[in-house]
């Protein structure tokens, strides 16, 4: 995240929107959870970008469409999440760690993501 | 559009808009299955690439599914019916659909097609629970059926409303897999111990062959080779005016876990030819044929994984009930 506030030398600098951080991105992600999970979620357990969707927190499918449809709502106009949730195989959906989605949402926010 | 009144409930929606460049394509509206299933089958299997091909896609969750409100009574055919009119009003869809049914839903579907056939293009069934091939020679007309997929349903979800309701949950629901199951459950008891589905479903009427003569647009209906409806494409295609069957062998019941690749390209194939494009929709249909293989692959797993998703541990008891 820090070398993304230094500008590189002779590089043209193109307009684009701010970069939001990874970290921000994954206490707005965590709020949505909990907006479509209820509070529960957060009682016995810890949500942290190892956190699997399926195994750590029980997401069900349907809440994930909950969820999806929030992020679309949130950064639709910059995040492609059908196209992203099309290009995985239903496994991979499964295991999908909550590090994995917002690492995907900061790349195409404008590359704060990484492992911030 | 995540909610929606209509019919006097709150429904879950979600309305991908594939098509909002252009409006010249009917929207295609997707109906899951009976009991466990939801929209989300459809959301992570068949919406992304219609979507994709320029058609907006409309799903939602049935009454006492998903996300929807769970009402005591109203799972019969005709409340069905309703219900979808109610969410195309809702959601401000005015011209006719392509309307696709999977399993149970394409009993809606067909009925739709039926009832008000000004609101749809063409029919998709996907495996659809719409005749009974075991008693084919029976009137219909004259009550509800005995026998066939009807009574099958019925015993099954009778034996798992059973089971429900003299095995309790246990005390252990410290991991969330434990409570996600017990979720899972509470809502099965609740849709089979605490409303009418079970009894609507029993007393389904089947469309009878002057209905079906009566069914005025194109039927798109396909069937898994090792299917117990798979008998039914033949007596479709005799009564319908437009029918086309097709079977897909290594497969039965389950077409989205069985052959998604094969149903994703018939259904791509039918929905093209039925909804005619403008040249920018046929370039990105290309486009979406070269790129699609990535995708289907990623729906060869979904109906187990839907199961490893939702029906994990010790839900099996329930797993029989999606239909």
């Amino acid at each position: 995240m820090t070398a993304e506030t230094t500008t590189v030398p002779f590089t043209p600098v193109q307009p684009r929107h701010v970069a939001v951080s990874a970290d921000a991105i994954l206490a707005e992600l965590v709020a949505m959870l909990v907006e479509v999970v209820g509070e529960e979620l957060l009682i016995a357990t810890t949500v942290d970008r190892d956190s699997s969707f399926n195994a750590d927190l029980a997401i069900e499918s349907i809440e994930f469409v909950a969820l999806a449809e929030k992020l679309e709502n949130r950064y639709g106009s910059r995040v492609d999440f059908m196209a992203f949730l099309a290009e995985l195989e239903m496994d991979e959906i499964l295991e999908m760690t909550v590090g994995t989605l917002v690492d995907y949402i900061a790349a195409q926010l404008g590359g704060a993501g990484g492992e911030g | 559009m995540a909610e929606v009144q209509a019919n006097g409930l709150r429904f879950h929606v979600q309305h991908l808009r594939g098509g909002r460049a252009t409006t010249d394509r009917p929207t295609v509206v997707l109906l899951h299955g009976l009991v466990l299933d939801n929209l989300s089958s459809l959301y992570y299997t068949l919406a992304p690439p219609i979507a994709r091909a320029g058609f907006d896609v409309l799903m939602y969750d049935q009454r006492g599914h998903g996300l929807s409100d769970r009402t005591p009574t109203g799972y019969d055919v005709d409340t069905a019916v309703d219900d979808l009119t109610a969410v195309l009003k809702a959601c401000g869809v005015t011209s006719p659909v392509h309307l696709l049914g999977n399993s149970y839903g394409g009993l809606t579907a067909l009925h739709t097609a039926y009832l008000h056939p000004e609101l749809v293009a063409s029919l998709i069934l996907v495996e659809g629970q719409c005749l009974d091939p075991e008693h084919s020679g029976a009137a219909p007309g004259a009550g509800g059926y005995a026998g066939g997929w009807v009574e099958d349903i019925s015993n099954t979800l009778n034996l798992i409303a059973i089971g429900l309701e003299c095995n309790p949950l246990g005390t252990d629901l410290v991991s969330r897999t434990a409570r996600k199951a017990a979720r899972m459950r509470a809502t099965a008891d609740a849709l089979l111990n605490r409303t009418t589905l079970i009894e609507d479903v029993t007393t389904v009427r089947l469309l009878t062959s002057e209905q079906l003569a009566a069914v005025p647009c194109p039927v798109l209906a396909l069937f898994g080779a090792g299917s117990n409806l798979v008998d039914s494409g033949p007596l479709l295609a005799e009564h319908l005016p437009d029918c086309t069957v097709e079977v897909f062998p290594d497969a039965a019941h389950a077409l989205l876990r069985d052959a998604p690749e094969r149903l994703l390209a018939s259904v791509l194939t039918w929905l093209d030819t039925r909804s005619p494009a403008s040249t920018a929709f046929t370039r990105r249909g290309t486009d979406y044929a070269a790129r699609s293989s990535g995708y289907e692959a990623g729906a060869a797993g979904h109906d187990a994984s839907i199961a490893a998703f939702d029906e994990a541990d010790d839900a099996d008891a329930v797993d029989e009930g999606a239909a």
